[in-house]
């Protein structure tokens, strides 16, 4: 194949193929196409309705510099991050360690199964009069409904993985003569290593929802609050700022989880891409 | 010595409808050491079960097991199991999953000096040196299967149990695997106790081929395989006695069908 061979009828027809097949190939390409049509459309339809339906990007760039300057973004942030990162830290630990602990042994599972289901049947927000009747309005309750909207899917998921090991990866250890307790620590608890990447995944999402949640409607501060009070003052221009501060977190967050992924299950390929 | 003895040995399953299904009836069978025997039979006819059963993976109804006079019960030290599964560990490299072996023979999570070196040893003789970092996914199923090989023989097995090892791979590199492995024995001398359904493999690579019956499992007829080892180094399949054992092992599965 020699790159200046002459086009067929057939090229040429496909030529703007061709022009997708080249951008499906740049991966920086397409995220940047994306962008930019965003923010066309954006301008686009906010230059066709009032700006307190929609904001023009420039208006919300200019209020979120203006914002980050007086601190009161950064602010809110660290309100907002702090409490988070508590809540969500103890639910992955306490999730998995307790999702372990009944995945291997059922007899406790079967005790306890039935107060997991309910507690988490329940909506979260549901549970929240409850939580400030007893440990008032501050941080403590902050950091409890974090806590709670995060563990039990972290819970549940690494309960599957650790009841759902290979049984002829069990029977093939039992074969090379492996205790109860090494066949534990080298088939039980590897194989259930996905998935509590797979239960943080779903946490980090929740504890999100729980953070806001709060914020909003418990202690009025952070990111929550700002939300609440640009909204209300139909302020959107501001009210956007902390929206960005969100997304930015929640996709910070999930590159930490892949990268978590990537050197705690090297073994792992995906199947499909 | 690695004497392997199966005595009047009875398995019965459940059966969805309540009854018993009976799998091996009364078998007795005598593995002299060092020989390398294998079983084979229509599907169902308890082969397998045999073998569960010697690895200590299953318990019998009744009857003994026993190596070298001693009574079997739960998987030994003593054996190794290859399975058609190979069933190595996804998350552990080929070495690693080499030294699980070790590490389950000795209850020891740590390898000495010495038992490293088996293993890099073991794994340079199933070809497979340069490949210890990989994880098993990254291997094709024909080198998967070598590394479970290692797997058995790292343990420097006396009874060697092998389930189907090569069902699962393509006619060339099961031929390849047939000879590496008579090569192996050959050199670690165990005795060897291997299921197929392959009769032509059955009688390349064995001493004695056991046919058995349909259920209840019985031994139907115990062919003494007279060709000469090694058989890589001829054409062993091309063999009169070859071909003349082959009718004689297919008529009597072929009645069992």
């Amino acid at each position: 194949m020699t790159q200046a061979a002459p086009l067929s009828s057939g090229e040429r027809k496909n030529g703007a193929q061709s022009v997708l097949a080249l951008i499906g190939r740049s991966y920086y390409l397409v995220g940047t196409l994306s962008v930019v049509l965003f923010l066309a459309l954006w301008q686009g339809v906010s230059m066709n309705v009032p700006p307190v339906i929609l904001p023009a990007p420039a208006k919300v760039l200019e209020a979120f510099v203006q914002l980050t300057a007086s601190g009161e973004l950064v602010k809110a942030t660290a309100e907002t991050i702090w409490p988070f990162t508590v809540g969500l830290v103890v639910a992955f630990i306490v999730g998995t360690a307790l999702g372990l602990v009944l995945g291997i042994l059922r007899p406790i599972a079967r005790f306890l199964d039935p107060y997991i289901f309910v507690f988490w049947s329940i909506p979260n927000i549901a549970w929240l009069p409850l939580f400030i009747a007893w440990f008032g309005v501050g941080n403590l309750t902050l950091v409890i409904f974090v806590f709670v909207s995060a563990v039990f899917p972290q819970l549940l998921t690494v309960e599957a993985g650790a009841k759902e090991a290979d049984s002829f990866l069990v029977e093939v250890a039992r074969s090379l003569g492996g205790t109860k307790r090494e066949i534990l620590f080298t088939v039980v608890l590897p194989s259930a290593l996905p998935y509590v990447i797979a239960g943080l995944r779903v946490a980090v999402g929740r504890a999100l929802v729980g953070i806001i949640v709060g914020q909003l409607l418990i202690v009025a501060t952070g990111i929550g609050y700002m939300f609440q009070f640009y909204g209300e003052t139909l302020s959107l221009a501001k009210y956007f700022a902390p929206l960005i501060v969100i997304a930015a977190l929640a996709v910070a967050l999930n590159r930490g989880v892949n990268w978590a992924e990537h050197v705690l299950i090297p073994w792992k390929t995906r199947a499909f891409s | 010595m690695r004497e392997l003895e199966f005595i009047k040995v009875n398995k019965s399953y459940a059966s969805p409808s309540g009854d018993r299904l009976l799998a091996l009836d009364d078998f007795s069978l005598k593995i002299d050491g060092g020989r390398f025997v294998s079983v084979v039979g229509p599907s169902g006819c308890g082969k397998t079960t045999l073998l569960r059963m010697a690895a200590g993976l299953i318990p019998s109804d009744s009857g003994e097991i026993r190596l070298d006079g001693v009574v079997l019960q739960n998987p030994s030290p003593k054996m190794s199991m290859v399975f058609q599964g190979i069933g190595l560990m996804p998350w552990k490299t080929i070495v690693d999953n080499v030294a699980l072996g070790v590490q389950l023979q000795a209850h020891r999570a740590k390898l000495t000096e010495e038992e490293r070196r088996l293993v890099d040893a073991t794994l340079a003789l199933v070809g497979l040196s340069g490949f210890e970092r990989y994880y098993p996914h990254q291997l094709s199923g024909g080198m998967q299967q070598r590394v479970g090989l290692a797997r058995a023989l790292v343990r420097q097995p006396e009874i060697l149990l092998m389930d189907e090892p090569f069902g699962a791979l393509d006619a060339q590199t099961r031929t390849v695997l047939q000879d590496e492995l008579l090569t192996l024995w050959g050199r670690v001398k165990s005795t060897v106790l291997f299921i197929t359904h392959d009769l032509d493999e059955a009688i390349y690579l064995s001493d004695m081929v056991v046919v058995m019956g349909r259920r209840p499992g019985r031994i139907k007829q115990v062919l003494d395989v007279k060709l000469p080892q090694p058989r890589y180094g001829y054409d062993a399949r091309a063999e009169a006695e070859f071909a003349r054992l082959r009718a004689i092992a297919w008529q009597s599965i072929k009645e069992e069908l």
